[in-house]
Order: structure tokens, then C-alpha cells, then sequence
């Protein structure tokens, strides 16, 4: 109540001023109001006053007093009394406003004659500055300057008088008891407002002007009337003693060179480099320890000023809403409905939510999430360092030297001393492999596509692909027994009864073929692409190039019989190959290899290689594994225990991959490609099953220019 | 030289004026009564800081002190009593900048010998420092070598060696797979089915024809005036024993040795001369090579077979009375005994070996394998797989190993980089020489009593240097 009485009154009274002073400018028209204004003020003071009497009622006094004070100090010969001398004080107050209105100065005149007319009637007590109390007893109350009684107010006022005329009295409040008279002082409006200045810390004097600009009678500017007229001193003309020593000195100390006068100014700019002092790990650190503050929830639909309907609350809601604890509840609000935005009242839950939000700032536990810092590189196994895996191929030892044409295909004898090669100036050689030395040379009637030693060492037999032979011959390399007991073997032969119809012809050699090793020739309808050994030396596999039904052929050394297994011709036959222990047969066609079990003469599993073309095929000398290299230069890695999808691609040639090896016994494979490069991977087979073919590879460079169709055991086994 | 006496080395170290030692402490006590140490009196305003080295052996040395003198390495040459008459020098301290290379060393020497004797004729030395030859300026070899600067040094010096002749060109009609060589005769085996013998200045003298197919190694036996026993192996899986009559140019064939299931790859005889012994390639299934002992008799049968190897024998020799070595392409050299025919020790390699050569003087075993390296082993050593050496220069195969027969450091080799190297152990870094007469493939090298160096190759040649292998130092 009485802060808004408060905020009431200041308002009006700015009210006033700014009327005021819109007052000054349109004065005639508007004095009345300004009137009316200084009631309001007055009324407001009243109030105030009223309010605060009983406190400050003797500070009040006192600066009454005072003013009273300042008012015996004045210059005037006479006061008269202290209505009239209060009236003095108005008019001079009132100059500024009272000077601008005809009806003030008529006041003014008025004032002064009263003031001549009561000049006799000077009631002054003479006692001078003493305590009242003393004269308590007396009927009188000091001496007048006439040296007569002053006496009291023949009727005392009691309590109760004080308080009747408090009630009716409308001048009470400007009502001041002198102690000295003992007489009460009703004062005037003028003695009022000097109160109201002098407690705003102004000065009593209104047309005082604080701000006066200030005259600079001192100037060091020359004025034709200055102030003073006094003549300059003669130091002043005389050059000064000291100035010339103090340049002596400089002079002297520019020769000796302790000065330099005309140092070059330094050309560099000069910046305040504001980061120089920064300790940069500081930054960073900030930087880093820096914990965003925590995200406030984003508003949702229940605090939108339309939510949809089902946000609002339905009267049990809001009743349990209202039962519940402040903290319980789910919502710290009830959603409300608005027609439009315009009608949204002030947020009264703002300085709250400011409040309660700087709380959770300033509380809240932040803590740093440490992130697992894993390096990328730590995750990918480590592969063995290559000079680890030694041996394996480093560099090109020797070139066998004596094909005029390309070289087709290479064999290696098993007992690694022997190398057969063959190629498209329709010759075999026969080569030392530790020497390089061709020790046979054999002529043959075309280009030889396919060449394999036969794997069991106790016989002596190659068997290449010529046109559309397939020939067996006794190289007559390595043990003499061997030899003579394969031939011994092939001439044993006795021609069964019932002739067979086979689609080949089995052929033994005469004369002087004989003499130079030819053993039998199997000739086929089709040119024959590859021919490949069982382990056991006894059954061999050609591939024809053909079509039909007839592209794979197994032949059998000791009963000179040859079969066609395959009734359908399921594609195009790229390669075969004998497993090593297990009866299982090996087809490739261009997208698949298929495993046949020649027992059970049956599909066991289909291979799905994931490339185009199948060129080459080698099986793992432990007979679960193959690779694959194909003429879309991928090498895949199947391993039959797991899928029949390839276990490991490995796409590290940049053309066609020609042909493939397993090594017989490190774990290394390589693969040849048209890009003129081998590349040798070491892939270890465990005995469990698993293996991790690696893709740590050595190339070396082409030994040839042309392709190499196929690579022997004996390329890597050094 | 007060030190002599006190038989103690002081070690100053000046500071960088040299005004005063402000460390000295003993660096090392001499033992050898022969040898002495002593301070060098240096001259104290020179800023140096000098260090002492200490001879352990009496002769032919240089001593050095090194010096560090305003940056520069010095090197102080101090000679002293040297029992070597011919090339001993006066025990004078001299400084010698540590730029200085085996040259500049040499001329000091030989300046020195100059003012000694009138007569002195200029002659190259090679330096040993820490049995190391000196093949870089004498600074940085101390710094690769790691030699600390402030320890006892000795430098020895020695006669550098000629570097070899060629001599002979010996034409064979197809590649040389072996050679042999006495004092007086030459045995070369061939790949066309032949041995031949010259003589030692490269005429032809006899070419023994007999075997089926390509000989493969060739031996002397033992020389009994004018008829010598020969052997020659072959690929056809023979041995054959030859009797050779130098005054009547016959040879007969005493004994054809059987039994081996592949071709005969490597021959050796014993130092007795009475037993021999023979490797095959081997064939069989059974992954097991066989070393053969044979004495006397028509047709001969193996006295013994030492089966163990995994692949073929490459080499065999006699590195004893009763012990055989053999190197093999399973990555291992095996040592048997004979008596029993047991396995004495294995040395495994990481690559397989062509060749060994055993030298009697230094008992080391010298192997030369596919990976380009000649590696030195130590027979004796129980655990079997000490490397102590790999000398590396080859760029190709090491077809052919022989140690000298009269240097316990030197050795020669042949490889398929066409190049016949010649070694010594004491500067594994390079060789002494290469002889690069050769067109094709070396196969085969020999190296005589006589300083006969031979080799022969693919390119039907075999080759003979005359190379005068200095004495060994300690010998001079």
C-alpha cells in the first residue's frame, strides 16, 4: 500500500516537472495548472511528512532552527518577525518563477510594504543563546531589545490542544513552536520550498547559477588590458647558464661518441603483439578441459501458447497436478491455452527459471568423458615382418637360357634337381636347376602347352601336351634303375583281349623316338590345353580344348585306359587338378570350380570363385585349399573346410593372372601375371584348418617379357 | 718416460689451454714384459689432449696416439723395437692428421725406412687395425668400427699383397664343373663327359673320357712319382678311380664306385689319401642323402652311407681324420663322424649352400650359399649355429668356396655373377680383389700351395691367377 502510494506520488510529481516545464514555454496559458501541480507536490510532501513526524520531528526542528539561523545572520538592519522575514525569503525564491509572472511581482511589492509597516512591531529576545528551560519558571521568556519582558503565550497549549489543532489545523504542518518567543511560526510556501532545496542538497538561492563559465583572468594569451603590467624579467633575455652547460655536456658527449645524434630510426614497425605473453599450452589446455555447460530441455508442445489439445490438462489432471509435490511433478506448469500469441501474459515463473537454471550451472557435477583414444593401426593385425617369413624369393638368380620362342609351361622333377620346360619352338629341355645347364633338348612336332613331371618319384616320366597328343616320355635324368623300371613298367604292358572303343588312341613309340625318350602317345580328337598328374603316378588328366561333352579326360598309365568322367559338358573346363591324398577331382570352368569324388563318381562341392574367368588353379600340397588366379587379375583363396566362397581375394596384379602355385612346402604361393610380375604371398595353412593367407608379398620383376603360363614348385624352393 | 718404469700409464688429459692436468688417472697396466707404455711429452702450450696406447706385442707395429689437436685428429705414429728386420722402423713419436688413408700411412712408413736405409725400395703396406684392414681414412674407421678414442690402439702394418696375374686360359669344350690342382697338374672336370689334366702353365696334357654323362667333381688322390691316383664324379652315378702315368700319358680306369641312386655331385678325399668319399644328388623317396667311404676293389660298393639330409648334398670334404662335412640345400651343414658313422653336430643356415671349403689353419668352415653371402663357421662350437662371419659382396650365387692352403685368412670364391673374389677375413666388408675374367657363370675354384689361383665356368674357360699371398704377419 504504501509503496504504491510511493511510486504514485513520484510519478506525479515527475508529471509536474515535465508540465512545468512545458509551463516555461507556453507561460500565460498554463500557470494555473502549475499551481495545481505545486498542490499535488505539496499534498505528497504533506503525506510524507506525516508519515515520518514522529521520527524526525527534531531534526526537523533543528534545521528549522537553522534556517532561522541563516536568516538572524543576514544583512538586513531589521526583522521585523519571522512571518515577515519568511516572507522576504519567498520573494527572493520566487525571482525566477515570481520574475516571469506579472502576478508574482505584484505579490512581491505587496510583501515589501507590509514588511515597512511592521517593522515596530520586532519581537527579538535578547538572552541570546542559552537554554529556554531556564526562563521554564518565568512568565516571560527573556528581553526584547528594548530591555522589556517578552512574556510566554498567556494560554499553554497541552497535549490535548496539540492534538485538536494537529487534527483541524490545515496549516499544521508548516506550523513551527519558537522555543526563544515561545510563539508558534506558520510558515509560508517561499520558507516551505527553501526547506525541500536545501534537503535535495541544493542551493537555497534558486537563481544561483553553479555553472557559471569561468573567466580566465590569467590567460597566456597576450591582452591589450592585462592584468598585471609588470615588465619581464631580464633572465629572461639572457641566455640561460644552465641550458648551456646541459648542451656543453651533450656536445661533448656527441664527440666522445656516447650519443649518436641522427641514429637511423628503426624501419620496423613495431605491434603490440597481444598474444606474446600467452602461454600457448594454457590455450590448449582451456581448450581442451573446456566442459560445455549442460543443454536446457528444448520446450515442447505443452509450452507452446496453442498446444494441441491433448496437452492440455483436463480437471483431474490439473487437480492432481496441484496435490502433487513441486518436485514430483512431471510438468512444472500447466499447459495453457492462448487465442493468439498478443494475449500471453508475462512469463511470472521467469526470474525463477533464470534462478533455478544458474543453480544447475553452478552446481551441477561436470565431469569429462574420457574417449577411448584407439589408434586405427592398433586394430589391424599385425602382420609378420617379411624377414620373418624367410626363406622365400628375393631376387633373380638364374636365367635358363636356350628357348628361341615363348615358354609355355615348366615342370620340376620331385626330386627338385631337374626342370622341364616347355615352349613354342616346339622343343622340351631338360635343365639342371642348380647350374642352369639345358642337358636335353627333345624336338617335337608342335608348340607344347602343358608340361607336368610325373609326381611319384619312382618313375621317370614327363608328360606334355602337343597339338592333340599328349605325350609320355623318359627324360632318362636322375637314377638309371628308375628309369630302366619305368620303362620296364610301360613295355610290360600286354594289349587286353576285347578292344575297347575309346575315344583316344594309345600309341607306344618306336625307333627312333624310342631312342630319344618317347614312351606312349595318347592322341585325343581335340587339341589337348593341360595335362596333369594324380600323386600316385599312375592316373594323368588332360583337358581338351573343345565344346562337347569330352573336355576332360583321365588316363590310366598301367592299363592304358582312358575314360571320360563328365557326360555334360558343365562349361567351359579352364584347368584340372588331382587332390593330393583324397580321391577328389578338381574341375575348373570359367566361374566355378567343382569337386568330384571319383569314387562315389559324384558333385561334392561347387566352388564359386568370385571373377569372371578361372585361368589357373593350384591345390595346397595338404589338399584343403585352393587359389584361384583369373584373367580379371584376382587371385582367390578358397579353403574347402569353410566355405564354398572364396576365403581371401587378393587383387595385387594390375593385368590378367596366368597361372598360380602353391609351394610344396614353405607357406608361400605366387602367381604370375601379364603385368610382367610375380608375386610371391606367404599364407600359412595350419594343421587345424585356418590359415591367414597375408598380404605381404614380394614382386620381383618378370624373368621373362611374355606371360608365363604356369608356375613350378622349383621357382620358389630356393 | 718414467712410465717404463713404473710399468703404469699415466693418463693426462689436459684442459683446452693446457696449463694444467686437471684429471689424471692409469689407464692400463702393461703385462707383457715385451711391451712398454709410456706418456708423451707433449709440449704443454699446445692445446691438446694426448692419449696413450699401449703395444702388447713386440713387433712391427705402429703405435698410434690420437691427439686432438684444434679439431684435427692426429694420429701420433710411435714405432718401436721391432723384431722384423726388414721393415722395422725407429721408435720416434710423429703426428699423422686422422684423414690420413692407407696411402699416406704407407709413405710415412716408407720415408721413414728411406732415411733409414739408402737402399730402401718403396713398397706398398696394408694396416690392421684391431685385425681390421684399414680401408677408410684412419678417423672414420676408428668411428665405424667404434673404437674409442681414449683407449690402448696398435696399428700394424704389413706388405700389401700383389694383386693376382692372370696367367693361363684353359679352353674346354663345354663348361668346367670341377678343378683340381697339385703342385704340377691341373685336374678339370667338364660337362663334356670328361676330365681333363694340364699342366700347371696350362697345356693340355691328357683328357680323360670314360663317363656317361657330365663329370661333376674331380680329385687328386695321391701322387706316387710318375703315376698319380685321380678320381672323377659324375652324373651318372660314379665315381671313378683313374690311374694316370705322367711319362706314359696313359690313364686307367682301376675303379668305378657304385651305389648311389643320383648323380655325384661333390667329391673330397681325405688328408691320408687313402679313403675318399662322394655325394649324390639324390632321387629316392626315402628323402635321405648318402655319403659314401670307399677303399679299393674293382667295382666298388659304399663302405658306409650317412643318410640324414633332407635334400640333395651340394659339397662334401674331410675337415679330419674322422670327421666329414657335408653342406646340404636343407639349409644345413652336417659334421659326422666316421668311425661310427654317427651325426656329430649340425650347422643350420637360413639358405641353402652350394659350397664348403675348410681351412686347417684357422678351423674355420667357409660356406657359400644362394643368398650372395660367404659365411665363416666354427666346426668346434657345440651349439652349431654360429655364423661368425658373412662376407658380403657377391651378387649372385656362391657357387664355389676355397680357403688359401698356406694363409689362415684368405680365401677366394666364385659365384654366378660371373666374378672370382678374393678374400681376406680381416676386411669382411670387401674383397682384396676381384677378378672378373670370366664371361658366364664361375662353377668351380682352386687355390694351390703354389699361389695358383683357379677358377673355371660356364663359359668353357678355366682361368689361372698367380698370386703371391704375402706371408701371414705373424709369420713375418
Amino acid at each position: 500500500m504504501r509503496e504504491r502510494e510511493r511510486e504514485l506520488a513520484e510519478k506525479m510529481s515527475k508529471k509536474g516537472k515535465n508540465s512545468s516545464r512545458s509551463a516555461k514555454l507556453k507561460r500565460p496559458a498554463t500557470d494555473t495548472q502549475a499551481e495545481e501541480d505545486e498542490k499535488f507536490a505539496c499534498f505528497s510532501e504533506e503525506t510524507s511528512h506525516v508519515d515520518e513526524d514522529s521520527d524526525l520531528s527534531d531534526s526537523e526542528e533543528s534545521v528549522f532552527s537553522g534556517l532561522e539561523d541563516s536568516g538572524s545572520d543576514s544583512d538586513e538592519e531589521s526583522f521585523p518577525e519571522l512571518e515577515l522575514d519568511s516572507g522576504e525569503g519567498s520573494s527572493r525564491e520566487d525571482e525566477p518563477d515570481g520574475g516571469s509572472g506579472s502576478e508574482g511581482g505584484k505579490v512581491k511589492k505587496d510583501l515589501k510594504k507590509s514588511k515597512k509597516k511592521l517593522q515596530p512591531k520586532d519581537i527579538r529576545n535578547t538572552v541570546g543563546n542559552i537554554p529556554m528551560e531556564w526562563y521554564k519558571d518565568y512568565p516571560h521568556i527573556g528581553y526584547d531589545l528594548n530591555g522589556k519582558k517578552i512574556f510566554k503565550p498567556i494560554r499553554n497549549k497541552d497535549e490535548l490542544d496539540e492534538f485538536l489543532d494537529k487534527m483541524e489545523n490545515p496549516d499544521y504542518w508548516r506550523t513551527v513552536h519558537d522555543k526563544v518567543t515561545g510563539s508558534d511560526i506558520k510558515l509560508t510556501d517561499e520558507q516551505v520550498q527553501l526547506v525541500h532545496r536545501l534537503q535535495k542538497g541544493q542551493f537555497g538561492d534558486v537563481n544561483f547559477n553553479q555553472y557559471e563559465s569561468a573567466v580566465d583572468f590569467f590567460t597566456h594569451e597576450t591582452m591589450i588590458h592585462p592584468v598585471t603590467n609588470r615588465p619581464e624579467d631580464k633572465r629572461s633575455f639572457i641566455p640561460s647558464l644552465i641550458e648551456k652547460e646541459k648542451v656543453s655536456k651533450l656536445v661533448h658527449a656527441i664527440k666522445m661518441g656516447w650519443i649518436k645524434p641522427h641514429r637511423p630510426k628503426e624501419t620496423v614497425p613495431q605491434y603490440y603483439d597481444l598474444w606474446a605473453k600467452e602461454d600457448s599450452s594454457a590455450i590448449l589446455g582451456r581448450h581442451k578441459m573446456h566442459v560445455p555447460a549442460p543443454k536446457m530441455k528444448l520446450p515442447g508442445h505443452e509450452e507452446s501458447y496453442n498446444p494441441p489439445p491433448e496437452y492440455l490438462f483436463s480437471e483431474e489432471e490439473k487437480l492432481a497436478w496441484e496435490q502433487q509435490e513441486p518436485e514430483e511433478r512431471k510438468l512444472k506448469f500447466i499447459p495453457q491455452k492462448f487465442s493468439s500469441l498478443r494475449t500471453v501474459p508475462g512469463f511470472s515463473r521467469f526470474i525463477q527459471d533464470r534462478f533455478e537454471r544458474c543453480l544447475d550451472l553452478y552446481l551441477c557435477p561436470r565431469q569429462r568423458k574420457m574417449r577411448v583414444n584407439v589408434d586405427p593401426e592398433d586394430l589391424i593385425p599385425k602382420l609378420p615382418k617379411p624377414k620373418d617369413l624367410q626363406p622365400f624369393p628375393t631376387t633373380l638368380s638364374l636365367v635358363y637360357r636356350g628357348h628361341t620362342s615363348l615358354v609355355r609351361c615348366i615342370s620340376m622333377s620331385p626330386s627338385g634337381q631337374w626342370l622341364a620346360s616347355g615352349c613354342d619352338d616346339c622343343t622340351v629341355k631338360l635343365w639342371e636347376v642348380s647350374t642352369a645347364r639345358c642337358l636335353k633338348t627333345i624336338k617335337v612336332e608342335g608348340a607344347v602347352k602343358s608340361i607336368a613331371w610325373n609326381p611319384n618319384p619312382a618313375f621317370s616320366l614327363l608328360a606334355f601336351s602337343v597339338e592333340q597328343n599328349v605325350i609320355l616320355l623318359n627324360p632318362f635324368l636322375g637314377d638309371k634303375m628308375v628309369s630302366s623300371a619305368t620303362d620296364l613298367l610301360i613295355s610290360s604292358y600286354v594289349e587286353p583281349e576285347e578292344e575297347k572303343s575309346q575315344s583316344v588312341k594309345w600309341v607306344s613309340s618306336e625307333g627312333e623316338e624310342f631312342n630319344q625318350g618317347f614312351r606312349i602317345t595318347i592322341r585325343h580328337p581335340k587339341p589337348v590345353k593341360q595335362v596333369t598328374w594324380h600323386g600316385k603316378g599312375d592316373y594323368f588328366a588332360s583337358v581338351l580344348l573343345d565344346n562337347g561333352n569330352m573336355q576332360v579326360l583321365i588316363h590310366q598309365l598301367s592299363k592304358r585306359r582312358s575314360q571320360c568322367p563328365f557326360n555334360k559338358a558343365k562349361g567351359l573346363v579352364q584347368c584340372v587338378s588331382f587332390h593330393p591324398v583324397r580321391p577328389f577331382f578338381f574341375v575348373a570352368t570359367q566361374r566355378y570350380v567343382r569337386v568330384y569324388n571319383l569314387i562315389k563318381q559324384e558333385l561334392t562341392k561347387k566352388l564359386v570363385a568370385s571373377c569372371k574367368w578361372i585361368s589357373s588353379m593350384d591345390i595346397h600340397p595338404g589338399g584343403d585349399n585352393i587359389i584361384c588366379g583369373s584373367y580379371d587379375s584376382k587371385l582367390t583363396w578358397f579353403d574347402l573346410d569353410l566355405s564354398t566362397k572364396p576365403y581371401k581375394v587378393l587383387r595385387h596384379h594390375k593385368k590378367a593372372l596366368r597361372g598360380v602355385a602353391f609351394h610344396k612346402h614353405y607357406p608361400l604361393f605366387a602367381s604370375s601375371s601379364d603385368d610382367g610380375s610375380i608375386i610371391v604371398c606367404h599364407g600359412m595353412v595350419y594343421n587345424g584348418g585356418s590359415e591367414n593367407p597375408e598380404p605381404c608379398c614380394w614382386s620381383f620383376d618378370a624373368i621373362h617379357n611374355v606371360s608365363i603360363p604356369h608356375i613350378a614348385q622349383g621357382s620358389v624352393i630356393l | 718416460m718414467d712410465s717404463l718404469s713404473r710399468r703404469q700409464v699415466r693418463h693426462l688429459w689436459r684442459t683446452q689451454d693446457g696449463a694444467t692436468p686437471i684429471n689424471s688417472k692409469t689407464i692400463g697396466y702393461d703385462d707383457n714384459s715385451q711391451s712398454h707404455a709410456h706418456q708423451l711429452g707433449r709440449d704443454d702450450t699446445e692445446r691438446t689432449a694426448s692419449f696413450i696406447f699401449v703395444c702388447r706385442r713386440g713387433h712391427m707395429h705402429l703405435r698410434a696416439t690420437l691427439t686432438v689437436h684444434r679439431g684435427v685428429f692426429l694420429a701420433e705414429v710411435n714405432r718401436h723395437m721391432q723384431r722384423v728386420k726388414r721393415y722395422a722402423v725407429d721408435d720416434i713419436p710423429f703426428s699423422i692428421p686422422a684423414s690420413s688413408q692407407t696411402q699416406d700411412l704407407s709413405n710415412v712408413i716408407n720415408k721413414l725406412l728411406e732415411s733409414k736405409k739408402d737402399d730402401h725400395q718403396h713398397v706398398e703396406f696394408d694396416f690392421l687395425i684391431r685385425e681390421q684392414f684399414l680401408r677408410m681414412s684412419l678417423g672414420k674407421h676408428m668411428e665405424t668400427e667404434n673404437i674409442s678414442t681414449e683407449e690402448v690402439l696398435e696399428i700394424e702394418y704389413i706388405e700389401k699383397s700383389i694383386a693376382p696375374q692372370p696367367e693361363e686360359c684353359m679352353m674346354h669344350d663345354d663348361w668346367v664343373s670341377a678343378v683340381d690342382a697339385t703342385a704340377d697338374w691341373i685336374l678339370s672336370g667338364s660337362y663334356d663327359k670328361t676330365a681333363r689334366i694340364w699342366t700347371s702353365e696350362g697345356k693340355a696334357v691328357m683328357t680323360i673320357g670314360g663317363h656317361l654323362d657330365v663329370v661333376k667333381d674331380v680329385a687328386w688322390v695321391q701322387r706316387d712319382g710318375s703315376s698319380s691316383l685321380l678320381l672323377s664324379a659324375s652324373m651318372d652315378q660314379t665315381a671313378v678311380l683313374w690311374e694316370w702315368n705322367s711319362e706314359k700319358r696313359k690313364v686307367k680306369a682301376l675303379h668305378c664306385c657304385r651305389g648311389h641312386s643320383g648323380s655325384v655331385e661333390s667329391i673330397a678325399v681325405d688328408s691320408s689319401r687313402t679313403k675318399e668319399e662322394d655325394v649324390a644328388e639324390e632321387v629316392s623317396s626315402s628323402r635321405s642323402k648318402k655319403q659314401k667311404t670307399e677303399q679299393c676293389g674293382l667295382t666298388r660298393t659304399p663302405l658306409m652311407t650317412l643318410s640324414g639330409h633332407n635334400e640333395a648334398v651340394s659339397s662334401v670334404l674331410w675337415s679330419d681324420r674322422q670327421e666329414v662335412c657335408s653342406a646340404s640345400w636343407d639349409h644345413t651343414i652336417k659334421v659326422w663322424d666316421v668311425e661310427t658313422g654317427s651325426l656329430k653336430s649340425t650347422l643350420t643356415g637360413s639358405k641353402v649352400f652350394n659350397c664348403i671349403s675348410y681351412s686347417p689353419l684357422c678351423r674355420r668352415l667357409a660356406s657359400g650359399s644362394v643368398d650372395r653371402h660367404i659365411r665363416l663357421w666354427d666346426t668346434r662350437s657345440k651349439d652349431g649355429s654360429l655364423v661368425q662371419l658373412s662376407l658380403t659382396s657377391h651378387t649372385g650365387w656362391v657357387t664355389a668356396v676355397k680357403w688359401s692352403p698356406t694363409h689362415p685368412q684368405q680365401l677366394v670364391s666364385g659365384s654366378l655373377d660371373n666374378l672370382v673374389k678374393l678374400w681376406d677375413t680381416r676386411s669382411c666388408k670387401a674383397p682384396l680383389y676381384d677378378m672378373s675374367a670370366h664371361d658366364d657363370k664361375v662353377l668351380c675354384v682352386d687355390w694351390t700351395e703354389q699361389g695358383l689361383l683357379l677358377s673355371g665356368g660356364a663359359d668353357n674357360k678355366l682361368y689361372a691367377f698367380r698370386y703371391s699371398s704375402p706371408p701371414s704377419d705373424d709369420g713375418a
